[in-house]
């Protein structure tokens, strides 16, 4: 990465520093497509495959360690319940924005299947995440949440008097 | 368990009590205290003490020294109440009103004491009292046989032996002689035979008996041995009640001559005055007199052995009518200046209970003694500013000009530029000192302030006297005095109400005083400005009826002014001004006749111009018998705003508050044969004449203060099986929900509210009650209570809350409320007025200030106290001490050092760049 920057920044500087770079340009006249033959092809599609599912899996394996943390950090708001709810709410939701992302690796035949099951283990997480803020109570859900904007009563009558003055 | 649970409870109370207490260099930074006597009774001047003093009894039941200079209390004893702290004679050793003491007496002596009171008639207390410090010496009582008797008895002082005199009216008199500073008895009670004696016809004149019949007067001697009564003839029968002139014996004015039934005493019969004083000027025994003609006051005085003018005494006194009439109480003349006469004293009291001491041609100092009796007080906000006045014209969109007004964008954009310009240009003007001088009011510091906590404190005093007092300095800004009006029946005092606030600029504000004509019992509307005490709309109006209620309209249109309507004892309705009169349609009227205990209930209808009352409802809260008394009527304050319209439970539900603006409570008290007295409580709607809730109290009785807000109450009482004082509050809920969340009308039946209550013990005696109030209600309220002491308690009401819960449960611990102890706390830092102790508390009152969290409190009583609370502290508000300079210099610093920072960080970028 640095030596693609590095290359960038001095286009004829050669960088000798970076020796132990693995991700070293190829010599000159190198071809690396040349040399794959069809079997490691369709292998790597699996390959692919798998990896993508495992992807796609990823947030619904999370959500019994999530469960342990909720359930080891308690109902009590204080500052790391918070942070870990907190957490948990925006990862998902972070995640579920860059799917397109992640998504363009497994453009293949179970690629919709992939997407849906990534988002619904997502989705599986935020609900985790605001039924933890629920039993906080941190979801304005009750009466008395909204108990300020209640405005008061109009009177209709108005009255006057006090003790007769004879 | 239980100790557990008060061990929780205790440390929850330190947790959440919140200190309201002031900080020692905010001492008297908010508060003031005015110190009053009272109206004057008798007074003693005395300019030859090595001490020059006044010493003065008054009213109220207080006994001082006055600075003879600048009228400042020197030390004052206030005396028990009434009847008990009346006080009857104030002797001071050295003079008297026998003739013959005064003059041999050197000035000084020891008579065994300095000075003696005699207050109260059962038992009638002789105390002495060092005059130097006002400390008490020492002290006899008697116990009369016959205590009714006794409430007539008279006392005097001669030669060592203090007089106490009973009549037993159309039989005989009783005179006892005590030696004055031991308290024995020279003898025998005496028996003076006198059948002809009625209480409105005689009084004592120093050592005389008088009493007048017809074209004569009846005199008793009650010194002399002989007890012989002797009549003098008159030339005419008196018109006035006669009035006994002190200082000599058996001298009394009858119609503004001097008469006297002493022989040996002969007076000066050719004099006319209102008012007379005997002292002693050139070593030689004078007569003055003082009366006021065209707004002079004309002070006079003859020799006594000759009749000849003291021509060095004649002084004419420009008088201000605020003062109202004066009568000369007493006076004393320096001994060694005794060439012109400059060097006495003349201390008038006056009929708005004010002290003036006259001296050398003008008057010297003169104390406010009207405030001692304060009936009501209102905060008016202060006028604007020119410029911010000008400003609020243009954002009204309000020209001075009411008729025409355009809002398009053009004109308001050009009215806008105009103002500033005119702005700039009296700033500039301002500056090079050409500007319009102040106007009065910007002179003496009148100018509204940002926060709206500058206002002026308008007081009305029973004897109809009306003050502006600037809330911040205690200043007296103007004074006005309104003679021959009084408080109505059934104890009612006098009204002052506010027509028109000062939030309208170019109007003027305007206050309004209801009251009764003293002489024919008629209403009278007194209309003046509350910010120069200038009269306005043509001031006073004579009413050609009785008033029975008034209430306060709604404001009209075109000049913002509150009508004010009231019902007349025919039960017509009238409204002031008469355009305001369609405003009242549809209101609702109750009245309580305290003696029969009856609630009516009224409504106005108005109709072709014409408005009229109909009887719509009656209650009745006599009881069977007819016995129970109404003891207290408490209403909510109609300006008060209710911001939460419920509570939050445990379970984080809310229970409504049943927030009834027409709910009244209504206390009764009568005796009972097994309980010996009862107390019973009514919340009724008074628009519908519905009686909402009752609750009764057995073996509890007066004295009672109540306060009713929002949807609580409290109130106090003295609870005799225990022997305590106590207070109850009730809470008001609609439940979990509400009937109608968006108007509120009595006439629909709105359903039942829950109750809570829960009584507490104050270990004090309460004698007033009264809740904070803000301007939007957001603030938390708190509960003021006045106590016998002199002391303001500020209470917050999460300790007064009737939900606090008995047992403790979680439930009560999650909606915040205390575990229930019985016993209020008094801490000494709630104590709003910390030693400013306010003799004779009576009332407090409270207003709103510009600042949400700031309410302005006026405690009256002998004193007049003047301060502001924040219940929930000033959260709205920087502290006094924020570090404004810190702030702005680490503001600064950082600012700086991070564009710096950047700066240099951005080069250090390139050269790493270059390497």
């Amino acid at each position: 990465m640095s030596a693609k920057l590095n290359s960038k920044k001095y286009k004829w500087a050669l960088d000798f520093n970076i020796s132990k770079n693995a991700d070293m340009p190829s010599p000159l006249g190198y071809n690396p497509s040349a040399l794959v033959n069809q079997s490691e092809v369709v292998r790597d599609q699996r390959l692919v495959i798998k990896k993508s599912w495992d992807l796609a899996l990823g947030p619904l394996k999370n959500i019994p360690m999530n469960l342990f943390i909720m359930y080891m950090s308690g109902n009590s708001i204080s500052i790391f319940p918070i942070m870990m709810v907190g957490m948990m709410l925006i990862r998902p939701i972070k995640a579920m924005f860059t799917t397109q992302v992640t998504s363009k690796m497994a453009e293949g035949a179970q690629g919709t299947g992939q997407r849906i099951v990534y988002f619904l283990g997502n989705m599986a997480n935020v609900a985790l995440a605001l039924y933890k803020c629920h039993s906080m109570g941190l979801l304005p859900t009750h009466a008395s949440d909204w108990l300020a904007f209640v405005q008061p009563q109009t009177r209709l009558e108005y009255y006057g008097g006090g003790i007769s003055f004879v | 368990m239980q100790a557990k649970g008060m061990l929780a409870g205790l440390s929850a109370l330190l947790l959440l009590s919140t200190c309201s207490a002031l900080y020692e260099d905010q001492i008297k930074k908010f508060d003031w205290r005015g110190v009053n006597v009272g109206a004057l009774r008798q007074s003693r001047v005395d300019l030859n003490h090595f001490q020059p003093r006044i010493l003065l009894s008054t009213n109220e039941g207080v006994v001082a020294s006055v600075c003879v200079k600048t009228g400042e209390i020197v030390w004052r004893q206030v005396l028990e109440q009434k009847p008990r702290g009346d006080i009857k004679l104030l002797q001071v050793s050295g003079f008297s009103d026998d003739s013959s003491d005064t003059a041999a007496a050197p000035i000084g002596s020891n008579m065994g004491f300095d000075m003696l009171t005699v207050q109260g008639h059962a038992p009638a207390l002789v105390r002495g009292w060092n005059t130097n410090m006002g400390a008490l010496e020492w002290e006899w009582s008697t116990m009369p046989l016959n205590t009714e008797r006794a409430l007539d008895g008279l006392w005097f002082y001669s030669r060592s032996v203090l007089y106490h005199v009973v009549p037993t009216w159309k039989s005989h008199l009783e005179v006892t002689a005590y030696f004055a500073s031991s308290g024995h008895s020279t003898g025998s009670t005496s028996k003076v035979m006198a059948s002809w004696i009625t209480p409105e016809n005689c009084l004592l004149s120093g050592t005389y008996y008088i009493c007048v019949d017809g074209k004569q007067l009846i005199s008793l001697d009650l010194v002399s041995k002989s007890g012989q009564a002797f009549r003098t003839a008159l030339e005419a029968e008196p018109k006035s009640k006669l009035q006994p002139l002190a200082g000599l014996n058996g001298v009394l004015i009858a119609d503004g001559k001097l008469i006297s039934v002493n022989k040996d005493q002969a007076v000066c019969s050719g004099l006319q005055s209102s008012s007379y004083a005997v002292g002693t000027f050139n070593y030689r025994k004078i007569l003055a007199y003082a009366d006021v003609a065209s707004g002079i006051l004309k002070i006079n005085a003859v020799y006594l052995d000759n009749c000849s003018p003291v021509a060095e005494l004649e002084q004419g006194v420009p008088f201000p009518e605020h003062f109202g009439t004066p009568s000369l109480n007493s006076f004393d003349c320096k001994l060694k200046r005794n060439g012109e006469g400059k060097g006495c004293l003349f201390l008038f009291s006056t009929s708005a209970e004010s002290i003036l001491a006259v001296q050398g041609g003008r008057i010297r100092w003169s104390r406010e003694e009207a405030l001692a009796n304060v009936i009501d007080t209102q905060f008016v906000d202060l006028p604007l500013a020119d410029t911010e006045g000008t400003l609020e014209n243009e954002m009204k969109g309000k020209a001075v000009d009411f008729t025409s007004f355009e809002r398009d964008i053009v004109s308001a954009f050009l009215r806008r530029i105009t103002t500033q310009a005119v702005q700039i240009r009296s700033l500039f003007l301002h500056v090079i000192g050409l500007g319009p001088p102040p106007t009065a009011t910007q002179r003496a510091g009148l100018v509204r302030d940002s926060f709206g906590l500058h206002k002026m404190l308008v007081v009305l005093t029973r004897s109809g006297k009306i003050f502006g007092i600037d809330n911040i300095s205690g200043k007296h800004h103007w004074q006005l005095y309104l003679p021959n009006v009084k408080g109505f029946d059934n104890a009612e005092q006098m009204r002052l109400i506010i027509q028109r606030s000062a939030k309208h600029f170019p109007l003027q504000p305007l206050c309004t005083i209801l009251a009764q004509d003293a002489a024919n019992g008629n209403g009278v509307l007194y209309r003046f400005n509350p910010i120069t005490g200038q009269a306005s709309e043509g001031g006073l109006l004579q009413l050609d009826y009785k008033v029975k209620q008034l209430s306060l309209l709604g404001e009209t249109e075109n000049d913002f002014v509150k009508g004010i309507l009231l019902l007349d004892a025919s039960n017509k309705v009238h409204v002031y001004p008469q355009h305001a009169t369609s405003l009242a349609d549809g209101l609702y009227l109750y009245t309580a006749d305290v003696k029969t205990s009856e609630l009516t209930g009224y409504f106005v209808k108005y109709a072709g111009g014409q408005l009229s009352s109909t009887h719509i409802w009656n209650v009745r809260l006599g009881g069977h018998n007819s016995e129970q008394q109404i003891i207290g009527v408490a209403g909510k304050n109609p300006i008060e705003h209710v911001h939460s319209q419920g509570r939050v439970l445990g379970d984080r539900s809310v229970l409504y508050k049943y927030i009834n603006p027409n709910l009244v409570a209504f206390v009764t008290q009568a005796p009972d044969a097994t309980h010996k007295s009862i107390l019973n409580l009514y919340l009724v709607d008074v628009v519908s004449g519905s009686v909402i809730f009752t609750m009764t109290h057995r073996k509890v009785r007066a004295p009672l203060s109540i306060v009713h807000s929002e949807n609580w109450l409290a109130y106090s009482y003295f609870n005799e099986k225990v022997r305590r004082t106590e207070i109850t509050t009730i809470e008001l809920y609609e439940g979990k929900s509400q009937a109608n969340s968006s108007v509120w009308s009595s006439l629909q039946a709105p359903p039942m509210p829950l109750v809570e209550r829960q009584s507490y013990i104050i270990p004090t005696i309460v004698e007033a009650l009264r809740e904070t109030i803000t301007e939007r209600g957001i603030t938390n309220k708190h509960v003021l209570i006045g106590t016998s002491s002199g002391s303001i308690v500020e209470m917050p009401w999460h300790l007064l809350d009737p939900r606090r819960p008995i047992a403790s449960t979680t439930q009560g611990r999650e909606e915040g409320a205390i575990p229930y102890i019985p016993e209020l706390p008094l801490p000494t830092e709630s104590h709003i007025n910390y030693n400013q102790t306010i003799a004779r508390l009576r009332n407090i009152y409270t207003a709103p200030s510009g600042l949400e969290s700031t309410c302005l409190v006026v405690a009256t009583g002998l004193d007049l106290f003047v301060t502001r609370v924040a219940p929930s502290k000033t959260f709205d508000l920087l502290k006094e001490d924020f570090d404004y300079i810190l702030i702005s210099i680490v503001l600064v610093a950082l600012t700086s050092g991070s564009l710096i920072v950047k700066h240099l960080a951005s080069r250090k970028l390139l050269k790493q760049a270059w390497k």
